[in-house]
């Protein structure tokens, strides 16, 4: 089926510019991407707006939502979703998963050394300046030896393909990773839209990472604990990412509960059942540090549980991810990713990272003031895709806005080439067509004691707004299905 | 199981069943009187205080003109009035959400796609026309989230306290519409020849509790006070009454505190007493003095409810 005779595709504009993840180079289908573009050719534009609609009411009976904070009101929202998934070649999935695996465990050793010997800083690899003046750096922190060695349990590793076909990494997030949940949403309204299509792929399952997390959640268990208690916290049910909490925790069969409903007594934790206290060994928490202990942190923080730092310290109880384990996903360490792997890994970065300038040498401030106009200046230390300028959708007055803001603070910024993000068919409500759209995809790495786990699949984001490259869920961004194939 | 989210889903029990009984009394009632066999059964006056008497928000002033689409708006959808049963739904939901990890995902759907009905359920058509349509499936999708109940959970503590606060609302709620038609029926007395204990209120009262077919096979009669109150009440077999309710709740607070002697001051050793209480009575005796019958056994289930705070939810 050429696209021309394809019903869904017969208006599809390409944009030559642009890298096109279903279309080569001269602009025939690829060959993984050929039988899913004739199936969905078989639909006409009437038809897949009805799936499409079907699609949604499922994930609106299902009560999965998001909230947006508002000026002054919360709203329930569906997370836009669209039914052409992205598929991934096998080799290029290993290559993914290696290097999610490389970085996760070249980050868990830099943040042991950080909060111990500091040897990295000692050889000058990386200046002290990039741990002292971290505001997610925890005095607290050092010296202590975390249950199995590990502190980034959970990773979520960003990964976009540039237009040279190859990975880049944009960012590793191990602090509170979120969005798995959607990946298996995702997975489940694609099967009940179009079951069909699942016949002629051999795919990757999605749905064995809550077993493989409580696996690996249960080895990094306190010492004298023979089968751990394993938790979810959560902030409550108004947080945005709640019912994902909830996924998680019914998913591993074990309670989600908020600070409320834990106490700590002699330095332990429990929590308070129908039937009086009951001990808990291993907490996920879905809490930011500054939350988690108001002895010991943010004093008015009315989500967190008193006492529960000294427990950690104690070794009483195990908190994944760690405390302290931004001060490794900050924006600016990310720079020197690829001489944390070589140091502590001795190996040569699986997947590449995007050059980046630091805001804070002299000489690098320099190229980068004069050349806003083609760079994405980025906080170093905000999540959510909130504070990001990216260079050539400014205006005069605000590179000069932005320009006078990376003066004032220059250890606040950094700055990467704009990378152009590959493309994707997406669904768009308002045309009834199909148009291309910017993706990333978020992976989910998961490190127990001497043996860890990649989710096979991700979060595609798509970026729903034209032109638009950011693909955060709270700033508009929609998901696909994301299939890895089976060799 | 955690103690807050163990009151969330008594919680959640209670305000599903309540939905259910608002709603079927509002049917009931309307559609029955608009064929009643006397003149004040009849009056949309008359329904529409024995409406508001029943949701607990009675009009005392006999004075007062009441308009029909006001009270049934306020009753059904007023998103202002507390005992409304759209915010029964969102008390229900609310619950369930904060619960959603223990509870199956077919239960919290169903409960789920109920929110969605009722939340948009279009006030001006509800007012006008649609209170059959309406009321008929609230008690529909009711039916299904007991069968998600029943057969999707595991039968554990989980279900234990959430049927403990069905059955409690259940038999709560079959007092109050005892109560409120023991009230219609002493003020229909005597209008046109119908006497209070052939009132015409008995047979909806049975209606409104589902129950009238079943009465009617059971005791091949036209129903009287006394049968009626028997019926509802005593009969551990019919699925309403108050003694079933009771029997049931005594099962589940035997899987929730299995001690085999009760402590004088837990909520099983209350059960247990309030229900021997009713394994023995007779009808006779109740009927000698209904309203303070009823007096006793709303303080009685609202005291197990305190009890179960104390005991469960209050660690």
């Amino acid at each position: 089926m050429t696209t021309a005779e394809n019903q869904l595709f017969s208006s599809y504009q390409r944009n030559p510019l642009l890298f096109d993840e279903i279309y080569d180079k001269d602009g025939t289908i690829m060959s993984i991407y050929s039988e899913l573009f004739d199936l969905y050719g078989e639909h006409s534009i009437k038809d897949y707006v009805k799936l499409n609609d079907k699609a949604k009411a499922s994930f609106f009976n299902q009560g999965i939502t998001f909230q947006v904070y508002d000026k002054n009101e919360t709203k329930e929202k569906i997370f836009p979703f669209d039914l052409f998934p992205r598929i991934i070649d096998p080799k290029e999935w290993d290559i993914i998963e290696r290097g999610a695996i490389q970085r996760s465990k070249a980050l868990n050793l830099f943040l042991w050394d950080v909060y111990h010997d500091k040897k990295i800083i000692k050889q000058g690899i990386v200046p002290m300046d990039l741990i002292g003046s971290s505001a997610n750096y925890l005095d607290q922190m050092v010296g202590i030896d975390p249950p199995g060695g590990i502190y980034n349990h959970i990773s979520g590793t960003d990964v976009i393909k540039h237009n040279d076909g190859q990975y880049y990494v944009l960012e590793d997030n191990i602090r509170c990773p979120s969005g798995v949940s959607y990946v298996i949403c995702n997975r489940t309204a694609l099967k009940r839209a179009l079951f069909g299509v699942f016949n002629r792929y051999k795919t990757y399952s999605v749905t064995n990472y809550a077993e493989n997390l409580l696996d690996l959640l249960e080895t990094v268990k306190p010492k004298g604990v023979d089968i751990p208690n394993v938790v979810v916290i959560t902030p409550g049910m108004f947080n945005s990412a709640f019912y994902e909490h909830s996924y998680l925790a019914k998913t591993m069969g074990v309670e989600l509960v908020e600070g409320r409903d834990l106490f700590v007594e002699n330095d332990f934790v429990y929590m308070k059942t129908i039937r009086g206290p009951e001990k808990v060994d291993v907490i996920y928490r879905r809490i930011d540090d500054a939350f988690i202990d108001p002895l010991e942190f943010k004093p008015d923080s009315a989500i967190g549980v008193p006492g529960l730092f000294a427990a950690y310290k104690k070794g009483n109880v195990t908190l994944a991810n760690a405390p302290g384990t931004g001060v490794a996903d900050d924006k600016a360490v990310y720079t020197y990713m690829p001489e944390i792997i070589k140091y502590y890994l001795d190996e040569e970065p699986i997947l590449n990272n995007v050059h980046t300038y630091h805001c804070s040498r002299p000489d690098e401030l320099k190229y980068v003031l004069e050349h806003v106009h083609e760079l994405v200046i980025k906080p170093v230390d905000e999540a959510g895709g909130y504070g990001i300028s990216i260079g050539n959708k400014l205006t005069k007055e605000e590179i000069e806005t932005v320009k006078k803001q990376v003066k004032e603070s220059p250890r606040k910024y950094v700055a990467q080439p704009i990378l152009s993000l590959s493309v994707h068919p997406t669904y768009i409500d308002e045309t009834e067509s199909f148009e291309q759209r910017h993706v990333d995809l978020r992976t989910f790495t998961v490190l127990g004691k001497d043996r860890e786990f990649v989710l096979k699949g991700g979060l595609t984001r798509v970026a729903l707004k034209k032109g638009n490259l950011i693909v955060n869920s709270s700033q508009g961004g929609g998901s696909k299905d994301t299939w890895v194939l089976k060799e | 199981m955690l103690s807050r989210v163990a009151n969330n889903l008594f919680w959640m029990g209670r305000y599903i069943e309540r939905s259910e009984h608002i709603a079927r009394y509002l049917n009931v009632n309307y559609f029955s009187s608009l064929d009643a066999p006397n003149q004040l059964s009849q009056s949309r006056q008359f329904v529409l205080r024995s409406m508001l008497f029943m949701v607990g928000d009675p009009e005392e002033d006999e004075s007062v003109e009441l308009d029909e689409e006001k009270v049934l708006y306020k009753i059904g959808l007023d998103p202002d009035f507390p005992f409304s049963i759209i915010n029964n739904v969102k008390y229900a939901r609310e619950n369930a959400n904060s619960a959603r990890d223990l509870i199956s995902t077919e239960l919290y759907e169903a409960i789920n796609k109920f929110y969605h009905f009722v939340l948009n359920y279009d006030a001006d058509s509800f007012v006008k026309n649609g209170l059959h349509d309406f009321t008929v499936n609230v008690a529909e999708m009711t039916a299904i989230l007991r069968g998600k109940m029943r057969g999707t959970l595991l039968h554990d503590d989980i279900y234990s306290i959430i049927m403990m606060g069905v059955n409690i609302e259940r038999s709560t709620q079959i007092i109050r519409m005892i109560n409120a038609k023991y009230h219609d029926a002493e003020k229909s007395r005597g209008s046109y020849g119908d006497t209070f204990g052939n009132s015409f209120e008995w047979t909806t009262l049975l209606k409104c509790a589902e129950s009238y077919d079943m009465m009617r096979r059971f005791y091949k009669k036209t129903p009287t006070s006394i049968t009626t109150l028997e019926f509802l009440i005593l009969n551990p077999n019919c699925p309403r009454s108050v003694m079933n309710s009771l029997n049931q709740v005594y099962d589940h607070i035997k899987v929730l505190d299995p001690s085999k002697n009760y402590n004088k001051t837990s909520t099983a050793f209350l059960v247990g007493r309030v229900r021997s209480e009713f394994a023995y009575k007779y009808i006779e005796e109740i009927e000698e003095d209904i309203q303070s019958f009823i007096e006793n056994i709303l303080e009685s289930l609202s005291e197990i409810g305190q009890k179960m705070e104390k005991e469960f939810f209050n660690y």
